[in-house]
């Protein structure tokens, strides 16, 4: 048609043409600001592993010339395709453990008329709490040498032997499994919660049994959102800290992240070139794997079909296999809560580790948590984890609230902007760490070994998870709303503080929290960067499991919990439960 | 009052593919008029009204409000949205649940930029601008506890809260059910002629517009193709596009006959499925054209009609009734003519009714058939 034809061609060339003669307003202000703040935090950990992966380190700690040693020795370690398949194996298979466990129990809660549905939530809740070395040692303990188990084993047998060795990769990959299948479960209940039951009941009116409407109609599903979920946990799996330290050194189980703490920790001087060359490559397959995910989740929502407010989708009957689903649900709240309590609390109550015997019984005392309350070391574990962890989640969340917003809203430059604050996501903890270990070694602040090295670091590491949070709830809110303030005269910040913060409060309030309880526990950063006058909870526990404290390990540990469960029940209160599908 | 020169602002699919937008549009309003931009979704109605408002930034072309340029793209000016002063009603009210009915319709008045206002001034400037929409006493109301023609109301109250020149409404009746819409419509009308102040309203119901506009632009494409009276717009629809947007009509396509070209206000066209009728022409138009006939200007009778019918000043076709409707005051039918395959609308009055399949006549005077371009 002519009027298509003789069109103005002058919209194909504006941006580039018009930006010169607009002014500078408030929104490309906070655009440059926000890229020169992001940069300043996120690129050195990517530069410097870069730059000392391919520098050769002196004895005397300083750097000079280039060389690909570091990643020769990488490539040519004899040892690096053990580890990989110690890696590898590890997160398939607690991946595997934590989706069916996790998905099941999240499947019977949310859609079949299983009893003991609290215990569920309840178990959720207070493992969003705990530290995870608090419970890989409760494990540890039970599942160990003078745990109940292997306890009652000899006793029954009369041998020496143990039945179950829990330091080996088995060991590693249930522990994993179990630690991580309440998320699971909080992710995929939401998957399960939004699925639509009209598609389910036709199934059913077709003819389809139970069994079968599960399989071919909720599975199905479920799948897209299943799928990104499980590389999700397989990629935090390749990524853990904590079961490979404690479970698997000590039983000579390395893994990749274990391996780039050894070469720092175990060698002296630390081999920075070697585990940055590791940090580097580790880095670019999580940026693969991640690139995959991000594919996937994109297609989780693919199937949800979520319609009306307050729908409720109807519930399958179990029939006589109700029972079956009530002990899963009551066998999961005994593994993941009761079990490892009821551990910690015989370890605190104990002044030294012992099997759980009734003979123990006489030797209780309140030694252990007089020791803790008292003591000095212990408060300021308390205290440097409460300020790290409310100054990561309070200026993680600002930076996520101005990012979330510009990239939402899709503000020019906006998107630059957005990958620099998603960046950090790419890095393990422990890579991580080293990283930030460098630069605080290398920087003329005296900031090394103190907590504000762990502040940073931790608002850097969390910062992508906030940014979910703010950019999806800014979603949420109606571009009109914002308009009409405009309209109304308010300038962009002025609409920002004024109609877009106080609606976007609940999303800030979760991120918040969010940051805020995965922070408190982290334990791959903070055991490279924590120093002697800087201790931190998580590295103050590993400290004391490693040194076969487990009574104060234990009374702390227990305080400690309670505390968090406090914070996490508000998170779930708060929408956590929504919130939190949209974290990752 | 309110001017605008040239203004384009497009979205290409592809390069010089249509997507939306507006192209050269030229408007000039004086004071207190209540102007309409009309079209189907997607013609760029909105797109004019965001570039007003400061939402949008125009290609090219001139915003010219009060003798103030918003928006010149040579001279390098551009406004921004919250420094010109105009009042904006959204098409989903936009009403900021988080803050009470006063809050919301305290905000202009809070973040202005122009003189810091007291609390008492804010709060008379409130009263009287709740008053004046109908919400007297709702002031401490939460705006989530509102029906939507309440916060419909809260929305205008907001947006006439510091006395803009220009009020801005975004298809806002829209959201309403049916009696509603026709109240506000009303509504509307009365509150921007007591104030005063020059409205841009954007709507795709001709109703609405015809109801209410003292101007109306017809938007197709991009372009605004007619700017007029609702009277101008209703009965001289310049071409196909805006008589069939505008009201119902009956669209014959035909070729005016060689005998008939440029003489006198009547000419007789030859229709495309067979026949021929007299009708009056647009100027200019043809050879090629459009016949537009409104079916409440079609008088049916039954059988042959009456013999007076056939003297020849009135076009007399002849058909048979394939489809009726019953509305209560009007009724609607289809009839097929003798000769044509065109269904003909013919709305007629309740009183004598035709049975489906009996044959009558329809009869129009050449006055009531308009020739207008094709679109």
């Amino acid at each position: 048609m002519t009027i298509e034809q003789d069109w103005p061609r002058v919209s194909q060339q504006k941006a580039g043409a018009r930006a010169s003669w607009l002014r500078l307003d408030q929104t490309r202000v906070l655009v440059i600001a926000l890229a020169i703040i992001l940069g300043i935090l996120v690129a050195p950990p990517a530069i410097i592993l870069l730059l000392r992966s391919l520098s050769i380190t002196n004895p005397d700690a300083t750097v000079g010339g280039w060389t690909l040693t570091h990643y020769l020795r990488f490539f040519t370690n004899p040892d690096l395709y053990r580890t990989l398949v110690n890696s590898l194996t590890f997160a398939l298979f607690s991946t595997v453990v934590a989706l069916l466990f996790g998905g099941t129990l999240a499947w019977l809660v949310e859609r079949t008329n299983t009893r003991f549905k609290a215990l569920a939530y309840l178990t959720t809740v207070i493992s969003m709490g705990t530290p995870y070395i608090l419970y890989v040692s409760a494990w540890l303990f039970l599942l160990g040498r003078s745990g109940p188990f292997n306890d009652a084993w000899r006793t029954m047998t009369g041998t020496r032997q143990v039945l179950f060795n829990p330091y080996s990769l088995t060991g590693m990959i249930l522990i994993e499994g179990f630690l991580w299948s309440p998320l699971v479960f909080l992710l995929l209940s939401s998957t399960f919660r939004s699925a639509n039951a009209d598609l389910e009941e036709a199934a059913r009116m077709s003819g389809a049994g139970v069994l079968r409407t599960v399989w071919s109609v909720s599975i199905r599903m479920a799948t897209p959102a299943i799928a990104a979920l499980a590389l999700f946990v397989f990629i935090r799996a390749i990524e853990a800290f904590e079961v490979p330290a404690l479970v698997g050194m000590p039983g000579n189980v390395d893994v990749l992240t274990t391996d780039v703490y050894r070469s720092i920790k175990e060698s002296i001087p630390p081999d920075l070139g070697y585990a940055s060359a590791y940090s580097v490559v580790l880095l670019v397959a999580v940026a693969i794997l991640l690139h995959f995910y991000g594919k996937l989740s994109r297609n989780a929502g693919r199937y949800s079909t979520v319609t009306g407010k307050g729908y409720r989708p109807r519930q399958f009957d179990l029939g006589k296999w109700r029972p079956v689903g009530d002990a899963l649900v009551i066998f999961n709240f005994l593994i993941v809560l009761v079990l490892p309590l009821l551990a910690l609390l015989w370890l605190s109550l104990l002044p030294y580790m012992r099997p759980m015997r009734p003979s123990g019984v006489a030797q209780f005392s309140l030694a252990n948590f007089a020791t803790v309350l008292s003591s000095e070391y212990y408060r300021t574990l308390a205290i440097n984890t409460l300020i790290v962890g409310v100054v990561a989640a309070s200026v993680g969340m600002i930076l996520a609230l101005f990012t979330g917003w510009l990239s939402a809203r899709r503000k020019a430059g906006a998107q630059f902007v957005d990958q620099l604050a998603t960046m950090p996501l790419v890095f393990p903890g422990i890579v991580m760490g080293v990283a930030f270990l460098m630069i605080f070694l290398s920087v003329p602040l005296p900031i090394y070994g103190t907590i504000w090295a762990l502040a940073i670091a931790y608002t850097v590491r969390y910062l992508p998870y906030g940014l979910r949070y703010t950019y999806a709830g800014v979603l949420q809110i109606s571009n009109e709303l914002e308009e009409a303030a405009g309209a109304s005269g308010a300038t962009p910040l002025q609409s920002l503080r004024r109609v877009i913060a106080p609606l976007l409060s609940p999303a800030l309030l979760s991120g918040w929290l969010f940051i805020f309880l995965i922070a408190t526990k982290e334990l791959a950063v903070a055991v490279l960067l924590s120093g002697p006058s800087s201790p931190v909870v998580a590295v103050g526990m590993y400290d004391l499991w490693v040194n076969g404290q487990g009574g104060e390990l234990a009374a702390f540990g227990l305080i400690w919990a309670a505390v968090m469960t406090l914070v996490a029940s508000v998170f779930y209160l708060a929408g956590g439960r929504a919130g939190g599908a949209g974290a990752h | 009052m309110l001017k605008l020169e040239k203004l384009t602002k497009v979205y290409p699919a592809r390069p010089g593919e249509f997507a939306g937008g507006i192209r050269d549009a030229d408007i000039d309003l004086s004071a207190g008029t209540f102007f309409t931009l009309l079209g189907p979704s997607g013609c760029g109605k909105t797109t004019t009204l965001r570039c007003i408002a400061g939402l949008e930034t125009p290609d090219s072309g001139r915003i010219i409000v009060g003798g103030t340029p918003l928006y010149d793209r040579q001279a390098g000016i551009a406004v921004p949205l919250h420094r010109r002063n105009i009042g904006m009603v959204f098409q989903s009210y936009a009403i900021w649940p988080h803050m009470s009915v006063f809050e919301n319709v305290a905000f202009p008045m809070r973040v202005s930029k122009d003189r810091r206002y007291s609390g008492a001034e804010i709060k008379t400037a409130v009263g009287e601008a709740l008053d004046i929409v109908g919400l007297g006493g709702y002031a401490q109301r939460s705006a989530t506890q509102l029906s939507g023609g309440q916060q419909q109301r809260v929305a205008l109250a907001r947006a006439i809260v510091h006395r803009p020149k220009l009020l801005l409404l975004d298809e806002p009746l829209s959201n309403l059910d049916a009696s509603l819409r026709e109240e506000m419509r009303l509504e509307l009308k009365r509150l921007q002629r007591e104030l005063g102040i020059t409205a841009v309203y954007v709507t795709h119901d001709q109703s609405e517009a015809l109801a209410m506009s003292d101007v109306i632009a017809v938007i197709e494409k991009g372009r605004m193709v007619q700017v007029g009276s609702p009277r101008d717009i209703y009965f001289s629809p310049v071409n196909e596009f805006v008589a069939g947007f505008v009201g119902h009509t009956n669209i014959l396509r035909g070729r005016v006959g060689a005998d008939g070209a440029g003489v006198g206000p009547c000419r007789s066209v030859r229709l495309e499925g067979g026949g021929e009728i007299r009708c009056r022409a647009r100027n200019g138009v043809g050879p090629d054209v459009a016949i537009s006939i409104r079916p409440e200007d079609i008088v049916l009778d039954a059988g042959a009609g009456p013999a007076a019918a056939a003297d020849g000043t009135q076009n007399v076709l002849r058909g048979e009734v394939t489809a009726a409707s019953f509305l209560g005051n009007v009724v609607h039918y289809e009839i097929r003519p003798e000769n044509s395959a065109q269904i003909f609308r013919v709305e007629a009055a309740p009183a004598t009714p035709f049975d489906l399949g009996s044959a009558v006549t329809m009869r129009f005077p050449p006055e009531a058939a308009l020739a207008v371009a094709r679109g």
